[in-house]
């Protein structure tokens, strides 16, 4: 439209280097300390870049070596795993007929504004009676307790999600089927499920990426390999008395690469998903 | 297909989202008003009842107070920052330039990466002995000795609030960046045949079409940064000497470091109190510029 | 017996009232049309009578059956829609064969009838696309299909040529008007183009705030229009609308000396001192001064479209439009004087809108 200026072109590539570097920067470092030796770590002046790189931490954490850091790493993986996963599945389960419901009756709509609200509601003001009431019925330190507490994030987000994807499916087609004779049943399974699947794939992406980034009930409600999440494997790592400081770097690189390929890979859909509510106001 | 049957039809299928919630949500906070009245402790005793002693001790002390002012501090600066820096990079990100594309897919990468691993990564940035921003700094020759970032009430607060912005401006930038590309192209091509400047077009051009979603962006991350505890527990557990301590480190605290759950239940009301005064505000502002932008 | 009864139906919402009472009576394999602005009732009374929406008073009849609180289903109706809405993850065969499929009939059995309907619109090559893979006009004859291949006892369109370029939907009205010609079902279309409604239709009801102004053949329609409403919505260019006033040699335009001599006995039937609204189809006016009623007006601007000549002018301030032949000799700035028979004239009561007869058959 507008012919750029050269001077003009330079000041956006040197904007456009320093945007990288600032984003860039952090990341790299922490892969460069996770394939430093600890010797490296600890030089002073510092060693920006190995002199023989040394993956054996990624190693030792994705080993199951009884009693191992690697069997605990390992545990941790597998519970943030399992409580994300089961969350989002508990999640998308909820979601999907109540989104439609709202999406097609928007006289019932308020009761979802009611339900997203609870966003502005701090985790802390939950966490006492939940604490109290896991562990009543024993499942504190359980992945099934601490799944159960993520739908309080989880399903609002994933409701609002689905509803707007429902509402992108025009209602004449399902008025169509239902002319054509088909039962509400045939109408979703045949018809509006599978346009929604993309945004199902959105919502439940999304719905994992909050289960695997959640920090806070998980420190509260787990203590033991039998639930810990990543996350707070990862804090007890960063807080406690580990001396290389390679190793936390490592846990953090295994930790952020699921959330970071789906990221990479999906992104335009999670950027259209991230961005609906706030363009369209 | 009656409108008393389909809205029926309606409630039924939310039936279960809503006895998940009312479960997960609506209860706990029904207990939660109920604790704020007691003197219970978190293990054994359930607690009597003390009407509103747990709000006026815990307002009149002395954290409150200082924890609010710290906490309202975060939140205003790196909510600034954000914006600021997310709007810049979306201009940056709208116009054309070589490697484009692969600068904005650059961007989801601090969003998607994990809270903890966020806070983890500076936290080491920021390590007194053999952290990088003291290695650097020395090395360029800004810095004679290495300081304790983290360990400073000085610095703590800052070095937290460079953490946490640089996580979250990239989700500013999306939201500016998809509004900005929803400006239509005869819009802006109409304003070059006006002859209006750069300014003029991105004050009366672009910035109406940004105001809507740069509100919500505002209100989300407001929100957030009030209720932040995730970045701070990492990195300093909301110290030095208490400097770094928001509101959500302070229920914890009494909650369950002191156990005290009564008193930390008010706590959290007070705090959920607040948050929800801040976003009615904010929404009626919303409503008003997305009216006055429409 | 009537086909399709739509008895006192009302519908409101709320305080608002959008449908006052219709009543419409069809033979079988009537094509009706309602035809209105948008706003005027005619989508939501086809939504009624799909079962798509719940009247708030009276009955919808088909064959003798009520169709009240009766599911769309069990209604034995089709409906093409302004969007299609085909289903776009099922393929053109079986967006076509599954009201078929719902209804459970065989596989043997439904092929037949999706490549009967494929073969009739013309789209047997589609049959293995998507919805996506068409062109707009494809889409158009897959939803008719999807109507057709049912065999239903009423066919109900909803807009369904207005998201087509003109040239297609000049296409799709012929080849609805020769389906239904040959099918001979019962049908009942919305739509807010007259053109549409005049080729189409048996009969037309034209719509207004919820109440039917006028329901008749597009004959009626076009040449004994009852309200003004009707007289200035159904013609192209509209029909002129002049004030004018009673006298004892014929009426007397308003701003202007000139009169149009009418004869006594028509006159006779002509409310005198009171202002009415006279109109006069542009179609109406004749280049040549023999003969008929002459009018003298001020030529303003000539347009000629080809096949024919659009003058525009004014008579006492009042404009007015006339199409006439190509060769008629017209020059902007200057009198000309034009002619019309008795039987172009449309007088309207100013006040009520209803037509004033000026005849007594």
């Amino acid at each position: 439209m507008e012919r750029q200026s050269p001077l003009f072109r330079l000041f956006l590539h040197a904007a456009a280097l320093l945007l990288a570097a600032i984003i860039l920067t952090p990341l790299l470092w922490l892969f460069v300390m996770s394939i430093s030796p600890a010797a490296d770590l600890a030089a002073k002046p510092l060693r920006w870049w190995p002199a023989t790189m040394d993956f054996s931490r990624y190693a030792t954490l994705l080993s199951s070596v009884e009693n191992s850091a690697g069997a605990a790493f390992m545990a941790s993986l597998r519970n943030s795993l399992m409580v994300a996963g089961m969350a989002t599945v508990a999640a998308v389960a909820l979601a999907v007929p109540a989104g439609w419901a709202v999406s097609r009756t928007p006289s019932v709509g308020w009761s979802l504004s009611v339900v997203i609200a609870t966003y502005m509601l701090p985790p802390v003001a939950l966490a006492v009676p939940l604490y109290m009431a896991l562990a009543k019925f024993g499942l504190l330190n359980s992945v099934f307790g601490l799944a159960l507490v993520y739908l309080t994030i989880l399903a609002p987000f994933t409701t609002w999600l689905m509803k707007s994807g429902f509402d992108g499916i025009p209602r004449e087609i399902e008025q169509a089927a239902v002319i054509d004779g088909a039962s509400l049943w045939q109408t979703l399974r045949i018809i509006t499920l599978p346009l929604a699947m993309p945004v199902v794939a959105t919502s439940a992406l999304f719905a994992f990426l909050l289960g695997w980034d959640e920090f806070f009930y998980a420190l509260l409600f787990t203590s033991d390999q039998r639930a810990k999440t990543l996350t707070v494997a990862i804090a007890d790592l960063a807080g406690g008395r580990v001396s290389d400081y390679g190793l936390i770097a490592t846990a953090g690189v295994l930790a952020a690469l699921p959330p970071v390929l789906v990221g990479l890979v999906m992104q335009r859909a999670l950027i259209s998903g991230l961005t609906s509510g706030g363009v369209k106001g | 297909m009656s409108g008393t049957w389909l809205t029926t039809r309606a409630w039924l299928l939310m039936l279960p989202l809503l006895i998940v919630m009312v479960a997960v949500i609506g209860w706990p906070l029904a207990d939660t008003v109920q604790l704020s009245f007691t003197d219970a402790k978190l293990v054994g005793t359930s607690g009597s009842y003390v009407g509103f002693d747990n709000y006026v001790r815990l307002v009149s002390g002395n954290a409150f107070g200082r924890t609010l002012f710290t906490t309202t501090f975060f939140a205003v600066v790196v909510v600034t920052v954000e914006m600021l820096f997310g709007v810049l990079a979306a201009l940056l990100l709208n116009q054309r330039f070589h490697g484009r594309t692969l600068l904005r897919a650059l961007l989801i990468l601090p969003w998607a990466l994990p809270t903890v691993v966020n806070a983890t990564l500076w936290r080491l940035i920021y390590n007194p002995e053999y952290g990088a921003l003291n290695a650097a700094l020395t090395q360029i020759g800004i810095l004679d000795n290495y300081r304790s970032w983290l360990g400073e009430p000085g610095t703590a607060l800052t070095a937290l609030i460079v953490a946490d912005c640089w996580k979250n401006f990239p989700l500013v930038a999306m939201i500016a960046l998809a509004a900005l590309q929803a400006v239509p192209r005869d819009v802006i091509a109409a304003s070059y045949v006006d002859g209006a400047s750069a300014f003029s077009r991105f004050r009366f051009v672009t910035l109406p079409y940004l105001a809507g979603p740069l509100m919500v962006a505002l209100v989300l991350r407001t929100i957030e940064a009030f209720k932040v505890f995730d970045i701070i527990w990492v990195m300093t557990r909301g110290g030095p000497a208490n400097s770094t301590r928001t509101m959500s480190i302070l229920v914890y605290q009494e909650a369950f470091s002191f156990q005290r759950a009564g008193s930390g239940a008010s706590l959290a009301l007070i705090v959920t109190l607040i948050i929800t005064v801040l976003a009615v505000a904010y929404g009626t502002v919303v409503k008003k510029v997305a009216g006055s932008a429409a | 017996m009537s086909a399709l009864v739509v008895d006192t139906i009302r519908k409101s919402f709320g305080d608002v009232e959008t449908l006052k009472g219709i009543d419409i009576s069809l033979e079988s394999g009537e094509f009706l049309v309602l035809l209105g602005a948008s706003g005027c009732g005619k989508s939501t009374l086809l939504n009624i009578i799909a079962g798509l929406a719940e009247p708030t008073g009276g009955d919808i009849r088909l064959n003798g059956r009520s169709l009240i609180g009766v599911h769309p289903k069990d209604r034995d109706i089709a409906m093409v829609f302004q969007s299609y809405a085909l289903y776009p993850n099922l393929t053109v065969r079986r967006n076509i064969g599954f009201g078929l499929e719902m209804r459970k009939v065989p596989a043997a059995e439904r092929e037949k009838a999706v490549l009967e309907a494929a073969r009739l619109l013309q789209i047997e090559p589609l049959l293995d696309r998507r919805p996506s893979q068409l062109s707009g006009g494809q889409r158009q004859r897959v939803a008719i299909g999807r109507a057709l291949v049912r065999n239903p006892q009423l066919f109900l369109f909803d807009e369904p040529l207005s998201n087509l370029d003109a040239k297609l939907r000049m296409e799709m009205r012929t080849e609805l008007k020769r389906l239904h010609q040959m099918m001979k079902t019962t049908v009942v279309y919305v739509t807010h183009d007259q053109i549409e409604a005049m080729t189409l239709a048996t009969r037309i009801a034209v719509m207004r705030n919820g109440q039917i102004e006028q329901l008749g053949t597009p004959e009626e329609i076009y040449n004994r229009p009852a309200t003004l409403y009707v007289a200035t919505f159904v013609g192209a260019p509209p029909m002129n609308l002049l004030d004018v006033t009673a006298t004892a040699e014929g009426l007397l335009i308003a701003g202007s000396d000139r009169v149009i001599p009418l004869p006594p006995p028509l006159l006779a039937a002509v409310p005198h001192g009171k202002t009415l609204k006279l109109g006069i189809r542009p179609e109406c006016f004749r280049a040549e001064s023999s003969g008929g009623l002459p009018l003298t007006l001020r030529c303003e601007v000539v347009e000629l479209t080809g096949p024919e000549l659009i003058l525009s002018g004014n008579v006492g301030g009042q404009r007015l439009v006339a199409t006439l032949s190509p060769r008629t000799r017209a020059v902007a700035g200057s009198d000309v004087t034009l002619a019309l028979d008795t039987e172009a004239l449309h007088l309207f009561d100013a006040e009520t809108g209803k037509r004033i007869d000026l005849r007594a058959d």
